[in-house]
């Protein structure tokens, strides 16, 4: 099992977190069939301790693991349906240690051919026309975090938070040209200013430690001694403090590590009518129950 | 010879390196010569008159009534060369039969589960299902593409519903009788594609009684591409042509078909539509329930998905123990970081198709495109290495085409699908010959929805 946990006990944390989504169709569905990306990925201080999956309409549920590492379920419901509900509950240990990473020169990590594609375009997030602004606003930077930390700061400042205006095929030119999204729209619009310099990133899909309601979006760059390090321009910070996120997922953009992704036949459509998503930590266990349970209650989320 | 070839180079099924006829050309090129420009240029409209009349379509556009278009100039196949094509055939399609029946059963460990389980194909309502003794794949395409000296490579394996068989027949049918000097002195080996279909209909439904098996072909309507053939096999076959509606599963799990005289129990359904349950609600279950037979069964389409193509080799070595009689295109796994590496610095040597593709849709021959179509592909390839794979491009064999208005002979690039039949006790045939197609000037993509030519093919005794 790989991780990079550190020996001493108070430097680590356990939490448990549940997931929960519904969807409804307005026919009958006949099959529908799905990848999921809501489990514990392993590694970069997290340790998977184990998950449960439940699905309505029962499915019987693919383990694999994806060309990032993260792991899949593959469900396929085959019996006649109206609504597939997906409930989910995980426990990781978290290191609470903050990696030591000291600041270097962009170059050190400028065009890694080895990082390449982390580098280039992808379908929603094509760094070229980016460039210009790119080097504006990284421009005065004098290192890699810097560098970091000034995209950061300028997507948090300069686009607003707004649910609704977007969706799953924004890409990061669009919500430039919008000024507002949610986190996975200024993730995304960070790996184009990043990647437009030449700097090898990722997108990441997971949890909060401190946020009840929905999964949340970030980044990861590369670091030549540290590895892969996060920074959440939704929140406007660089190097947030370990153990504040539980990591499902990375890919190069959202369309690697989407939640639930799928198709499904049928004559109707789908309304996705709400996902509701909590952590806790030490020994409140998340179980099914529970996620059912807050899943009724949810609000009906826009996207 | 004096009849004039324009434009030839390279690898060629009608001459060898020094320019001269091969041998088994013999015949047909003196033919050629007797009956000179003007009779064969009547010989070639009539054939594409009696394609036209006799409806031999193939549609790109639904909107458009299109004939398939062909040459009646034959491709000749040793005799030698036929041996290990066959043998290779045969053992390929024994061998994905067996990985089939493996990943759907107690398991398999050749191709990793991540390209498994991700493929659309994969069906895990299919896990524990065993099909009648274990014959998973009953109707099989490869293509093929000759390298020279009796070498073919396999750049495809089609098992979900190839089409061409009839193509393959028509195409010879119409060539024997617009041009049956081209015969004359030639020892073509024979197959009767309806005694080994209708000995696939009996073994996969051995119970059905003295009459034989009640078959229908299940079809996806007149505009369909390839409509022809599905009325083709109806005709020759004796089984009823039928929509998704005309068919429904009854109170006792079996199948049946409405007519105007009354229902009546189907025994064995030769679908030619992939998606049975939006045609046949209920289709599947009575197929995993043993009440009817299905040909192509469930699961084997798989083994379609361009991905698990690279496997194929290790499935016959470890499924069979045997070593590969065929090569394949030599092919390389995007997902492995030194294979994606080596396809982008060298893509515009390759051939990058789509996981998903067929019919030639998603197929990128990189050395025939232009910059941009370059920069897109190679953006694709590093953002979506899972969705497709990298093969080289192969300089493969050309074959002549006559141009009845030029008086001349050109080259095109051609390959061979061949199609293999395997029954319900596991026996296969492979028919002698398949169909030859023929690229577009200057393409080397074949396939019939690219809208190439037709070639009557000929394997010698």
């Amino acid at each position: 099992m790989q991780t990079d946990l550190g020996p001493d006990l108070d430097e680590q944390v356990v939490a448990s977190y549940l997931y929960a989504a519904r969807y409804e169709y307005n026919q009958a569905v006949l099959n529908n069939d799905n990848q999921l990306r809501v489990f514990p990925r392993d590694g970069e201080g997290q340790e998977a301790l184990g998950y449960e999956l439940w699905t309505e309409p029962p499915c019987r549920a693919l383990p694999f693991t994806d060309r990032f590492g993260n792991p899949v379920n593959r469900v396929r419901a085959v019996e006649h349906h109206t609504q597939f509900v997906v409930a989910t509950t995980g426990r990781v240990r978290l290191s609470t240690r903050q990696p030591e990473a000291d600041e270097v020169g962009i170059e050190a990590v400028r065009n890694l051919p080895e990082q390449l594609e982390y580098a280039s375009a992808t379908v929603l997030v094509d760094p070229s026309p980016l460039a210009p602004l790119a080097s504006e606003v990284i421009g005065g930077a004098t290192g890699l975090i810097g560098a970091v930390r000034a995209v950061t700061d300028w997507v948090h400042d300069n686009i607003r938070y707004l649910r609704g205006t977007t969706d799953t095929t924004t890409t990061a030119a669009e919500v430039l040209a919008a000024g507002e999204g949610v986190c996975q729209d200024m993730a995304h619009l960070s790996l184009g200013l990043l990647r437009a310099a030449g700097l090898p990133c990722r997108y990441v899909s997971g949890l909060l430690t401190d946020q009840v309601g929905e999964t949340h979006a970030w980044l990861e760059f590369v670091h030549p001694t540290a590895g892969w390090l996060p920074a959440d321009p939704t929140r406007g910070v660089v190097l947030p403090p370990a153990g504040d996120f539980v990591k499902f997922g990375v890919g190069l953009d959202y369309t690697d590590v989407w939640p639930i992704n799928g198709t499904f036949l049928s004559k109707g459509a789908a309304a996705h009518l709400a996902a509701i998503a909590r952590v806790r930590f030490g020994e409140h266990e998340s179980n099914l129950a529970d996620a059912l349970t807050l899943l009724n209650d949810a609000h009906v989320v826009p996207r | 010879m004096v009849m004039r070839t324009v434009g030839e180079g390279g690898l060629s099924e009608w001459r060898d390196d020094h320019g001269r006829l091969h041998p088994h050309y013999a015949g047909v090129a003196s033919a050629l010569e007797q009956l000179g420009p003007g009779v064969l240029a009547e010989r070639w409209q009539a054939s594409r008159r009696q394609a036209e009349r006799d409806g031999f379509t193939f549609y790109l556009d639904p909107r458009e009534y299109r004939t398939t278009p062909i040459d009646v100039l034959p491709r000749v196949i040793p005799a030698e060369h036929w041996a290990r094509i066959s043998a290779g055939v045969a053992q390929r399609l024994r061998a994905i039969n067996r990985w089939v029946g493996a990943l759907y059963g107690d398991g398999q460990d050749v191709v990793p589960n991540d390209v498994v389980y991700s493929c659309d194909y994969f069906l895990p309502e299919a896990e524990g299902f065993r099909p009648p003794r274990d014959v998973w794949v009953h109707i099989y395409g490869i293509d093929l593409v000759h390298m020279g000296d009796g070498r073919y490579y396999i750049l495809e394996d089609n098992l979900r519903v190839p089409s061409g068989i009839t193509y393959q027949m028509k195409t010879l049918e119409i060539a024997a009788r617009q041009l049956p000097e081209f015969a004359e002195g030639y020892d073509i080996t024979p197959y009767d594609v309806r005694e080994t279909y209708l000995d696939l209909f009996r073994s996969v439904a051995p119970d059905a009684g003295p009459e034989g098996p009640a078959a229908v072909i299940l079809t996806d309507g007149k505009f369909g591409s390839a409509f022809f053939e599905h009325r083709y096999l109806s005709d020759l076959l004796g089984a009823p042509l039928v929509e998704g509606s005309d068919l429904y599963v009854g109170h006792d799990g079996r199948v049946y078909a409405r007519t105007a005289d009354g229902d009546y129990a189907v025994d064995v359904v030769y679908r030619r539509i992939q998606d049975l349950e939006i045609f046949v609600p209920g289709l599947r279950d009575a197929y995993f329930a043993g009440k009817v037979a299905l040909i192509n069964g469930v699961g084997a389409e798989v083994a379609d998905d361009k991905l698990v193509f690279l496997w194929v080799p290790e499935m016959i070595r470890r499924h069979l123990g045997e070593e590969p009689i065929l090569e394949q295109a030599p092919s390389h796994n995007l997902l492995d970081a030194e294979e994606r590496r080596y396809a982008h610095e060298n893509l515009e040597q390759l051939v990058i198709k789509s996981r998903r593709g067929y019919g030639g849709i998603g197929v990128y021959v990189m050395p025939d495109l232009g910059d941009e179509t370059h920069a897109q592909v190679r953006a694709l390839i590093l953002s979506k290495p899972d969705e497709f794979i990298a093969q080289e491009t192969l300089d493969f064999s050309s074959h002549v085409v006559y141009d009845e208005q030029a008086e001349q002979l050109e080259p095109r690039y051609v390959d061979l699908r061949v199609f293999a039949v395997q029954d319900g006790e596991g026996r296969v045939s492979v028919f002698p010959g398949g169909l030859t197609r023929v690229a577009r000037a200057g393409s080397r993509v074949t396939n019939n929805s690219s809208g190439g030519l037709c070639k009557p093919t000929w394997v010698l005794t």
